[in-house]
């Protein structure tokens, strides 16, 4: 189904329902056991923040087999219209890439879902748009205010979550996207994916009408671009802190190759689009938080160290033809050495990895390799970096983490002009 | 018998002057052409030279891993010279051809024809090796890269089983293209390939059965143990 379609079906059930002042999507896929809470959840929060609002649900699924749908019909309010459609994977026709972009939801064809709520947002000229996750268990009724006050009453157009994430969690997110996108952009917005989502309307139809649907851009998983474009495009961004994230199901079982050349690969590829905007771009700001204040997670993963030295040596003995052809000379004659160090003593310096990651987006910039295997050949890498973070903070706690992330997000900005130097010279 | 001996003289000498006389102007075309093929031969390098630069060729080729296939294969100059040279060759070849048909030899009388009815099969067999060399080399690539990520020693021989599969299949689709010793590399290939996966077959469902069966145990269990909880996103 296409957005166009989508509407015309949700015209079809919406009756006499020209506007609304607040759309909310609900993307879903096999969701039965956690859509339910999650609705009712979303409409106790709607009836305290937003009483008086015009609200109007729309769920859009992917082809669940667990009567998904009718779970959500039944936990909305007769009082909040609901409209209900079926997006598939890859749009109208269904092709082999159907399942090729992730999300962190594990809905597939997620962007199809989300092009739809735009749309809606768009048509009957919402104020704003929340999206929330239908396997996120700890939805609270506060999440719609934290989400979409910022929107009503104080011109946001973009509320991104933030969510408190035991020790090491989001460790591409805070290893790469997050430092490289503030360093790019200026803004120090945490780039977590998933959960619950704030727009505007205005922010919805920047959206549709950038060429983020189809092509190339399509590729990559839409919860790492949505981000970067708001940013890019210079919308009003803030982030609102949602609390724990408790789900029903993680990206288990995925290729962390694939999850990387999806996120990373956002980035690189918007690096090429908004050239302009991020080129004279120097340090950055803070982004208004809305929501709880901020706290720390003490909660600590278990992360079998070795195993990433040993990812990263396997990566430095058989890839090292295709990083010679990616990282610059001096970038890997400070990398080999690394291969040599106990796992006990192994350290990836920041600033190698920092010029690591920007000599990947030069050479992705570059075109020098097929670009899925670039970024996938950065995995090992990745793996090193993040071995060397566990070890650096193993002995101290949450703050130790936090303040390696910062003085990483550091080192990209004050590296920023070996990135630019080369971005047009090389 | 002076007389007899005279005329023989004088005829054989009569007639190795007529065929010498007749075969200078053909000796003088064949040079006429060789020196024309090697004039149009220069010229057509020198157009493929700013036309392959236009084009962008040789980062393409970089991008596309030919140039890396190449060097491998002991080329260590750019694509675009290769194909410079390569047009320099046949421009100069077929001149060649004609000046050599200019001499009305009898051992060379259908050449050309030959050569001009051989071509479509050789350009053929060009492309079908480019591109072998180019699939090979991708999906090499690709299976390196997925096997070190998923942390399997055996990485490059895993990728080279890859490449050497797929280079062996594109050299015995060129040698049938090229009509080659067509039925003895059909039935070379087919032994060599079915062979090869039999081979496997029985040495992992006999020899190696319990080293297959501790293995995927050990690396099963071994996952559950050692599975990280982190999640990356």
């Amino acid at each position: 189904m296409t957005h166009e379609t989508a509407w015309h079906r949700v015209r079809e059930q919406l009756g006499d329902v020209r506007k609304v002042e607040i759309l909310v999507g609900i993307p879903t896929f096999n969701n039965a056991p956690t859509v339910e809470h999650v609705v009712k959840t979303i409409v106790a929060g709607l009836g305290k923040s937003f009483p008086h609002a015009s609200v109007l649900v729309v769920n859009s699924d992917a082809g669940s087999q667990d009567a998904t749908p009718e779970a959500v019909k039944q936990a909305v309010a007769k009082s909040i219209p609901t409209a209900l459609v079926q997006h598939l994977a890859g749009g109208f026709h269904p092709g082999p890439f159907s399942l090729h972009t992730l999300s962190e939801s594990g809905v597939p064809g997620r962007e199809q879902a989300f092009r739809a709520f735009f749309r809606i947002t768009e048509e009957l000229q919402a104020k704003a748009c929340v999206v929330v996750d239908a396997n996120v268990r700890s939805v609270t009724p506060d999440w719609m205010e934290f989400l979409l006050q910022p929107v009503i009453e104080k011109s946001a157009d973009f509320v991104a979550p933030l969510f408190r994430r035991p020790r090491y969690e989001g460790s591409l997110t805070n290893s790469i996207v997050y430092p490289l996108s503030r360093a790019l952009y200026g803004k120090r917005i945490r780039c977590q994916s998933g959960g619950g989502y704030g727009f505007s309307r205005k922010l919805s139809s920047l959206y549709l009408s950038k060429d983020v649907w189809e092509g190339e851009a399509a590729r990559f998983g839409i919860d790492t671009w949505l981000t970067s474009v708001a940013v890019a495009e210079g919308q009003e961004v803030c982030q609102a802190f949602l609390g724990a994230k408790i789900q029903d199901s993680k990206l288990s079982g995925v290729d962390l190759s694939m999850v990387l050349a999806q996120a990373v690969g956002a980035v690189f590829h918007y690096m090429e689009e908004y050239q302009d905007v991020w080129e004279d771009k120097k340090g950055s700001s803070p982004v208004p938080l809305f929501g709880a204040p901020y706290e720390q997670a003490t909660e600590t993963v278990t992360i079998n160290v070795e195993r990433l030295v040993n990812g990263f040596r396997h990566g430095l003995r058989d890839l090292l033809p295709i990083w010679e052809i990616i990282l610059a000379p001096e970038t890997l004659a400070g990398i080999l050495p690394l291969g040599l160090l106990d796992v006990d003593e192994f350290h990836f310096p920041m600033p190698l990895w920092v010029q690591t990651v920007y000599d990947c987006a030069l050479a992705y910039h570059e075109k020098v390799l097929h670009r899925e295997h670039l970024l996938k050949s950065l995995t090992p890498l990745y793996l090193g970096r993040t071995a060397s973070l566990v070890l650096e903070t193993r002995q101290g706690g949450p703050k130790e983490v936090e303040g390696a992330i910062e003085t990483l997000c550091e080192t990209f900005e004050s590296m920023k002009p070996y990135l630019t130097q080369r971005w047009r010279f090389q | 018998m002076s007389d007899m001996w005279q005329e023989a003289m004088v005829e054989a000498f009569r007639e190795t002057t007529k065929r010498i006389a007749l075969f200078l102007p053909k000796l003088l075309a064949l040079h006429t052409f060789l020196v024309l093929g090697l004039a149009a031969g220069w010229l057509i390098k020198f157009l493929m030279l700013r036309i392959l630069k236009a084009l962008h060729f040789d980062p393409l080729c970089e991008r596309l891993g030919l140039a890396l296939a190449l060097a491998k294969a002991g080329m260590n100059q750019p694509a675009s010279h290769l194909v410079r040279r390569l047009s320099f060759w046949v421009v100069f070849l077929l001149f060649a051809f004609m000046g050599i048909n200019a001499l009305d030899l009898p051992a060379t009388a259908n050449l050309m024809s030959v050569i001009i009815g051989f071509l479509p099969h050789v350009l053929a067999a060009v492309v079908l090796l480019l591109f072998g060399l180019l699939l090979a080399n991708f999906f090499a690539e690709a299976a390196l890269i997925a096997a070190v990520n998923a942390q399997i020693q055996e990485a490059r021989l895993i990728s080279n089983l890859i490449r050497w599969g797929i280079l062996i299949f594109t050299a015995a689709m060129v040698l049938t293209q090229l009509g080659i010793a067509k039925e003895i590399v059909v039935a070379a290939f087919s032994i060599t390939f079915g062979g090869i996966v039999l081979a496997l077959a029985i040495a992992l469902g006999l020899g190696g059965r319990n080293i297959a069966r501790d293995l995927l145990e050990r690396r099963l269990r071994q996952k559950k143990v050692e599975e990280d909880e982190m999640s990356h996103i």
